[in-house]
């Protein structure tokens, strides 16, 4: 794109007044209160209204710096897997329980190098499991099932 | 130490869960059991339960493990065993949060009346009524003409919405016929520290915080509002004494196991906690605090019942006479 | 009684074999539960609880002084290594001691933590021994004005820890502020942000955030150019601090020892303040402050002892007023009460040998921590030697099973992810995410103390400048801001503020 400003500092702006708007038109629902009582929306409008002259501000600045590149590629892989696993993690940790869950989270975790072959992979999941497993429930005493309802017949 | 028979325990929890064998009430109990407090670690309802759990699991002959779920004014941790399995081994001991909740949350996800099985009361705290220390009024018949006449002018310290100290100036100012400006704190922990430093004039909070600063001289003290005095501070007169007919407030606590639980398994766990209510340790301890366990005739299914209905009614009517709501 | 002979009084308590062996548990027990992000010292006094039943009073609390004192040694042991901070005082010691871990000298870091937190921990024990009492009343001196005084001055002075642009380290503070405001109000109890998710009701939960836009978030950096080299650290060649190393680093212990031991007295939140006030502090007066950011030994050793000092010195309103200043207090408290004593304005009186015996085994629990810390420096750093596809996989483990086991909480993981990728976006973009947790940690006080001290004042805001502490505070604050527009400064900035890439 032949734009002449920094694409970082306008993807950052967006990104502070994005959430800027977000936090303040949530908090317009909120009761505003008074100086004296001072409501729960009292503080989130006016910062999210600072964030949002900030955002505004640093997408501004980057109007006149040089465009810098479109930086290094971005590692989807790495993103999809990583914050996937993460997301299983949470999503099922109470059904599935300890065991498989640390097992399988291990595994699409280490698959996201690229430098992991499937063995590699297999081999450090197990080796994680195990270790978490002398760490959080030997160790430090961690309530937690094994094996979770989910599995249970 | 301890923690390798912990996970010894836990490792049995799964093995019996993976393969499905549901425990029997005759051979109950038969796996360590844990007690859920809705509060966070280190606060009086924490210290109450683990006083209490570790009595209880001489009597039972299995460990119970205290586990905190804190989180929307003790609803999380509630909730939470409301919907687990009634097999005895997920309890709650709660305190008069539990008769609250349905009057200041809108939406509940458990109902205090038919989710829960209840197992019996385990203890009553009183609470005082306290002021800095250079807090003009001398007795208790000065402040309440101090709180008629200042109203708004007194700064009322409670730790939040909800809580036993926010429902104790409720009551005050409800039989004073009077507001004062309440001041909310993250807990009675930090309103104790601006109450000792003068930056707010009055509070009502447990024996617990309360005491050892009241002996100490660094806080003034008016009254308790139990409708008798109490040992730990006998010079202290009762609310009631003052004029502030019939009133009665006390943290109570209860222990609670999800509805539908074996009426054997509860019968069980209700001679455990009647044991563990009778042990010396328990009983000194308590004093410490404060605070006295309630009689056996009191640690019974009935009589948390009861109690419980009974509160449910009383802090509807009160909370919503005071318009205060946590969402 | 005088202080000699109270002292001598808390020595033979704490010599007593059997208090010096729960005392070494103690501190190893921090140590270990501080290096693993999430179970922090908050968990694990929890658990030990039931435990130390069985103790005698002064043996139950030195034990459990010491894991709350081993753990903020621990806690920057994760931080420098894997850039995983565990609490927002290691998050700063992350900011360089990272780097320098990147540069092949995560012993040298390591080694200033352990060097600086001694001597910090060392210092304000001896504070508590002889000021404790007038101390903590001077300290009750802070009311809900004089804190926000003090949090704004900490803001603005905080604006050093960016070492990019100064606009967008102020949008990440705010940003911070806003987000340390999800959870239910607690002066109105409307839950706020949630979503209507009652896990949310208490806010996001601090370790899931610092997790995120710190640990996973540089794992997601690694892995951009992974193609090309395999990341990690380079190679490490020597453990231990230079001559000139240690020129570097005196002056920084010495300033953030002070500084740590006057605000951890401070018992609504000063602690929080500690270590990011010290890398601010350190940066101002650096003469080399482009460093900072990039492996500065300075931003490791003053922040480091700032925190181990206000460690320590956060004791001061627990054991004189009986007043906890942050949750592992109140889980003291606890601890106390268990043991049949009410922690009060009495304890120095009635229970001199306990009061004098806990001090004097702090001390003690000092050097046993340094005597068990710097061999261990050659153990983590060896552990830096596993190649990253190993270890990364690893980190995310670490950091979902540890956050999980807090509040045993899906949401707080749930949040992790979600940070990872705001963080990932903004770091990307050239913010820094240390503004950001300073915010996040400071945004809750802010709003309470300034709704408080506007209820208390009757709305009347002169409350802030008639009342002389917070007068003061707000006019050091303005000070700060005045050096920070100062033309000249300015330009010496823009040198400063050079991109590094």
């Amino acid at each position: 794109m032949a734009l002449n400003a920094s694409r970082d500092d306008l993807a950052a702006g967006a990104i502070f007044v994005a959430f800027g708007s977000f936090f303040a038109l949530e908090a317009m629902k909120y009761e505003f209160g008074t100086p004296f009582r001072m409501g729960p929306g009292f503080m989130p409008i006016l910062l999210g209204g600072i964030l949002v002259a900030l955002g505004i501000a640093v997408a501004a600045k980057g109007f006149g710096k040089p465009e810098t590149g479109s930086g290094p590629a971005w590692p989807w892989r790495g993103i999809v897997l990583v914050l996937g696993t993460i997301l299983f993690f949470a999503a099922t940790i109470r059904g599935l329980g300890f065991v498989p869950v640390v097992l399988t989270t291990a595994l699409v975790t280490a698959l996201s190098s690229r430098r992991n072959s499937w063995l590699a992979a297999l081999v450090i999941a197990l080796g994680l499991t195990m270790l978490c497993y002398l760490i959080f429930v030997v160790g430090l005493g961690m309530i937690v099932p094994l094996f979770g309802p989910w599995l249970s017949f | 130490m301890n923690t390798f028979v912990r996970t010894f325990a836990a490792a049995l929890v799964a093995a019996s869960a993976l393969s499905g064998i549901s425990a029997m009430a005759q051979d109950y109990p038969n796996q360590p059991i844990t007690i859920v407090v809705p509060f966070s670690a280190g606060g009086p309802t924490d210290t109450v339960t683990r006083l209490v759990a570790a009595a209880m699991s001489e009597d039972l002959g299995q460990q119970v493990v205290v586990q905190n779920v804190g989180g929307a004014g003790g609803t999380l941790g509630a909730g939470q065993v409301a919907a687990a399995n009634a097999d005895g081994y997920t309890l709650l001991l709660h305190h008069i949060g539990m008769s609250t909740a349905p009057a200041l949350y809108a939406s509940l996800p458990f109902d205090p009346m038919t989710d829960f099985a209840p197992i019996g009361l385990v203890t009553e705290v009183p609470m005082t009524v306290v002021a800095r220390r250079d807090f003009e009024p001398a007795t208790l018949e000065d402040l309440i003409a101090h709180i008629k006449e200042n109203g708004e002018n007194i700064t009322y310290a409670n730790a939040g919405i909800g809580a036993a100290s926010q429902l104790c100036g409720l009551l005050i100012m409800d039989a004073l016929d009077t507001k004062m400006t309440e001041v909310p704190y993250q807990g009675t922990g930090p309103a104790m520290t601006d109450l000792l430093g003068g930056q707010i004039d009055m509070m009502c909070d447990q024996t617990t915080n309360t005491t050892s600063q009241i002996q100490a001289g660094e806080i003034k003290a008016y009254a308790v509002t139990t409708p008798e005095r109490i040992a730990v501070l006998p010079d202290l007169p009762t609310l009631a004494e003052g004029g502030l007919d019939n009133f009665n407030l006390a943290i109570w606590h209860g222990l609670y196991a999800p509805a539908g639980t074996d009426p054997a398994i509860v019968a069980r766990l209700q001679t455990a906690l009647q044991a563990a209510l009778a042990n010396e340790t328990v009983g000194n301890s308590f004093a410490e605090l404060g605070t006295y366990p309630v009689p056996a005739d009191q640690a019974t299914p009935e009589a948390l019942a009861e109690t419980l209905e009974g509160q449910i009614a009383l802090w509807k009517e009160v909370i919503s006479a005071a318009g205060v709501s946590a969402q | 009684m005088d202080l000699v002979s109270s002292l001598a009084l808390g020595f033979s308590v704490a010599l007593d074999p059997v208090n010096i062996l729960y005392c070494f548990i103690g501190v190893l027990l921090g140590t270990l539960v501080g290096v693993l992000p999430g179970i922090g010292p908050t968990a694990t006094i929890a658990m030990l609880l039931p435990i130390t039943f069985t103790l005698g009073p002064a043996t139950a609390l030195i034990m459990l002084a010491g894991i709350y004192y081993g753990a903020q040694y621990g806690g920057s042991t994760t931080a420098i290594l894997i850039n995983l901070p565990g609490e927002s005082s290691s998050a700063v010691t992350a900011i360089d001691g990272y780097q320098m871990a990147r540069q092949g000298r995560a012993g040298q870091a390591l080694a200033t933590a352990a060097i600086g937190s001694f001597f910090a921990g060392s210092v304000a024990t001896l504070l508590l021994a002889f000021f404790a009492p007038p101390l903590a009343r001077a300290a009750l001196n802070f009311g809900a004005p004089e804190y926000f005084s003090l949090i704004v001055l900490g803001l603005l002075v905080s604006i050093a820890l960016a070492h990019g642009s100064i606009l967008k380290a102020l949008a990440m503070i705010v940003l911070g502020l806003l987000l340390g405001m999800v959870g239910q109000d607690i002066y109105t109890g409307t839950p706020r942000f949630t979503f209507g998710v009652r896990e949310l009701f208490g806010g996001l939960n601090f370790v899931a955030v610092a997790v995120g836009v710190f640990g996973i978030a540089e794992i997601l950096r690694n892995l951009e150019n992974e193609t090309e080299r395999e990341v990690g650290v380079k190679k490490v060649t020597n453990l231990w601090l230079t001559r000139e190393d240690f020129g570097r680093i005196w002056a920084p212990i010495l300033r953030g020892t002070g500084l740590g031991s006057v605000l951890g007295i401070l018992p609504g939140g000063g602690h929080i303040l500690s270590s990011f006030a010290s890398y601010s502090a350190e940066k101002r007066l650096s003469k080399n402050p482009q460093e900072f950011g990039k492996g500065a030994i300075e931003g490791v050793a003053g922040p480091e002892s700032a925190n181990n000092a206000a460690a320590q010195t956060s004791f001061i309103p627990l054991m004189t007023l009986g007043i906890p200043a942050h949750p592992v207090m109140a889980l003291m408290v606890g601890a106390f009460i268990l043991q049949g004593i009410t922690p009060g304005p009495n304890v120095i009186n009635e229970q001199p040998a306990l009061f004098w015996g806990i001090i004097a085994s702090m001390w003690i629990g000092n050097l046993l921590l340094i005597i068990l810390n710097l061999p261990l420096i050659g153990l983590w750093v060896k552990m830096l030697s596993i190649p990253y596809r190993v270890l990364f996989p690893a980190i995310v483990l670490f950091a979902c099973i540890g956050t999980y086991s807090i509040n045993q909480n899906i949401y707080d993981v749930y949040a992790i992810a979600f940070f990872a990728m705001v963080g990932y976006l903004l770091i990307r973009f050239g913010c820094e995410p240390a503004p950001l947790l300073l915010g996040f940690v400071l945004g809750p006080l802010l709003e309470e103390h300034l709704r408080r001290a506007m209820i208390i004042s009757r709305g009347d805001p002169m409350i802030f400048v008639t009342r002389p502490i917070s007068a003061t505070l707000l006019l050091l604050a303005l000070a700060a801001v005045l050096v920070a527009v100062l033309p000249a400064i300015r330009r010496k900035r823009q040198e400063v503020f050079v991109e590094d890439d």
